[in-house]
């Protein structure tokens, strides 16, 4: 007996059999879709054409139902008689004429569940994690700087309202200070597992902060030291921060270099920085001993240099 | 919401509301999401309808329509295909553009814009959301069916190439639309701006009867729109093959 496969190609669900085109494909099934895809039966029964699901109740799981492309190019196959790997143009065309599909307001539910599980999974990576990390605790320490700010232009008069406000303000602000506390934690932990290296050499948040503007490891990883120095230069000056201060002007150790030897102490630093990512995104060769040795030795030496 | 507002609908697009002023001409879309605005746009209610503003400063779309753009503008009914969606400012006014009965099918690859795409999507029910690549057509052509026209503003080197690949496969026939925006600064510098454009221009006419192109100066520095209507044959489903026999030479023919 061959195999029959329900093709769920958006919302219409198509009956093959693949005994009768003589065809045997094989192709990677995502669980997450096979989920979506039972899923979103469950939600839209209306959509399932009758007596289907008993057609296809003793079928194994993973040969009834296919989304998206993989569904397609089973049905090519079927329509070809022969497997289809990479689909060109022309057939995918062709296929998407035998599949058919349903009326246009049917697929919403689908596309919205392939899109929030897809999302979950490339979300899911530490990579992604330390990412989403890294913005959130940005976020917060400018929101805390802005708060801090306007507290201390702030002028409580005792004995009226706004001493009570300037209190509950406070604790506002302590327990704010708390949540970040914990998650630059939970941010340095991250990178320290992710990005040991760079971690090391330019500190936990400022790695993690640039692995984030870079938009990941590999693209950090690709990047020369000079491009690596220009990460998180603002356009507009800020208060803190002019424009040509980057995020490794936060860097550690940068405090202990003399005002005018930083812009040297930050092109050194970019190119510890870009060996340690590289390090990082390619080989994980801990590098971090060698490259903080290097590191210090620059600083005592600009610390050392008279003007 | 402001209310009471005298708008006129646009000749070749009805969800698209003009409002003139003594000063200037503002472009407005009735809305088919829910409040609160998706980029800071104003709202408004006129005779039970809800519209919100279409700035020129934030969409490429709004300021070629400033400036004149007479080509291919969505209407009523019509399937989209916008590439390269990000947080959906301007895909959220094609699809009020097209209406609760037409869709938009927004194609965005970087995961935090494409999170907010979703949650757009949550009060715009004609938006669907797709994570996928542009230049891999293939990935996401089993997820919708062929629509009347795409709108591309994806700013890559390539992206003359990456719409005729998603138009080859996934537009209708003749008449479907298309639409580019075009940043000459992410094409390259071996050429001018002007030469980017002129090649696009060359490249998207094979396929393309294309409108006069507009440039959007001021609001977006160094940006075009190019576009038009698909030309008779160019586009559509595939055709079934036909078994030929196979060509004589000429000289056996004549032998015969």
């Amino acid at each position: 007996m061959g195999t029959t496969v329900v093709v769920a190609d958006g919302p219409r669900l198509e009956l093959v059999d693949l005994a009768a085109a003589e065809a045997r494909v094989s192709y990677p099934l995502d669980r997450d879709l096979v989920r979506a895809a039972e899923r979103f039966l469950e939600l839209r029964p209306a959509d399932v054409p009758p007596g289907l699901l008993d057609a296809i109740a003793g079928v194994p799981l993973a040969d009834r139902l296919v989304a998206g492309d993989a569904g397609l190019a089973r049905a090519l196959t079927v329509r070809l008689g022969r497997p289809v790997g990479r689909a060109t143009t022309d057939e995918l065309r062709g296929a998407r004429a035998v599949v058919g599909r349903g009326p246009p307001h049917d697929d919403r539910a689908f596309l919205i569940l392939l899109a929030r599980l897809g999302l979950e999974r490339a979300l899911r990576s530490p990579e992604e994690v330390l990412i989403s990390l890294a913005r959130e605790e940005e976020r917060l320490e400018r929101a805390l700087g802005r708060e801090d700010r306007a507290a201390a232009a702030f002028l409580p008069v005792s004995g009226t309202p706004l001493a009570e406000y300037h209190l509950a303000w406070e604790a506002t602000r302590a327990t704010l200070a708390d949540h970040h506390a914990g998650l630059v934690r939970l941010l340095e932990q991250s990178a320290h597992s992710l990005v040991p290296n760079l971690a090391a050499v330019v500190g936990e948040k400022v790695a993690a902060r640039l692995v984030a503007a870079a938009g990941g490891l590999a693209p950090l990883g690709r990047m020369s030291a000079s491009r690596l120095q220009l990460l998180g230069t603002r356009r507009r000056p800020s208060p803190e921060h002019g424009p040509r201060f980057g995020l490794i002007y936060r860097a550690v150790r940068m405090e202990e270099v003399p005002v005018a030897r930083r812009g040297a102490y930050a092109r050194s630093l970019a190119a510890l920085g870009v060996i340690a990512a590289r390090a990082d995104a390619t080989t994980g060769r801990p590098l971090a001993s060698t490259l903080i040795a290097r590191r210090d030795r620059r600083v005592e030496s600009l610390r050392q240099r008279k003007r | 919401m402001r209310e009471g507002r005298a708008f006129h609908a646009a000749p070749d697009s009805p969800r698209l509301a003009i409002l003139r002023r003594p000063d200037r001409t503002e472009f407005w879309t009735e809305t088919v999401g829910r409040e609160p605005s998706v980029y800071g746009e104003r709202w408004t209610e006129s005779d039970g309808r809800a519209y919100r503003s279409f700035e020129p400063a934030r969409s490429k779309l709004s300021a070629a329509i400033v400036k004149g753009w007479s080509g291919p503008v969505p209407s009523p009914g019509e399937g989209w295909l916008y590439l390269g969606a990000a947080s959906g400012t301007t895909a959220s006014h094609v699809a009020d553009l097209v209406g609760p009965t037409g869709r938009v099918y927004a194609v965005e690859r970087s995961l935090r814009p494409f999170s907010r795409l979703v949650a757009l999507a949550d009060r715009w029910p004609n938006l669907l959301p797709i994570l996928g690549d542009a230049r891999e057509p293939t990935a996401y052509a089993a997820l919708m069916p062929p629509v009347h026209g795409l709108y591309a503003d994806i700013a890559q080197a390539d992206q003359v190439e990456i719409v005729l690949a998603n138009a080859t496969l996934l537009l209708e026939g003749t008449g479907a639309s298309v639409v580019v925006a075009l940043k000459t600064a992410s094409m390259g510098r071996d050429a001018s701006a002007a030469q980017h454009v002129r090649r696009a221009e060359e490249t998207l006419a094979d396929l393309l009867d294309l409108e006069p192109t507009v440039r959007l100066d001021p609001f977006h520095k160094g940006h075009y729109l190019v576009g038009g209507t698909a030309r008779s044959g160019r586009l559509g489903p595939a055709r079934p093959t036909v078994s030929r026999p196979p060509r004589v030479p000429s000289r056996e023919r004549r032998r015969r």
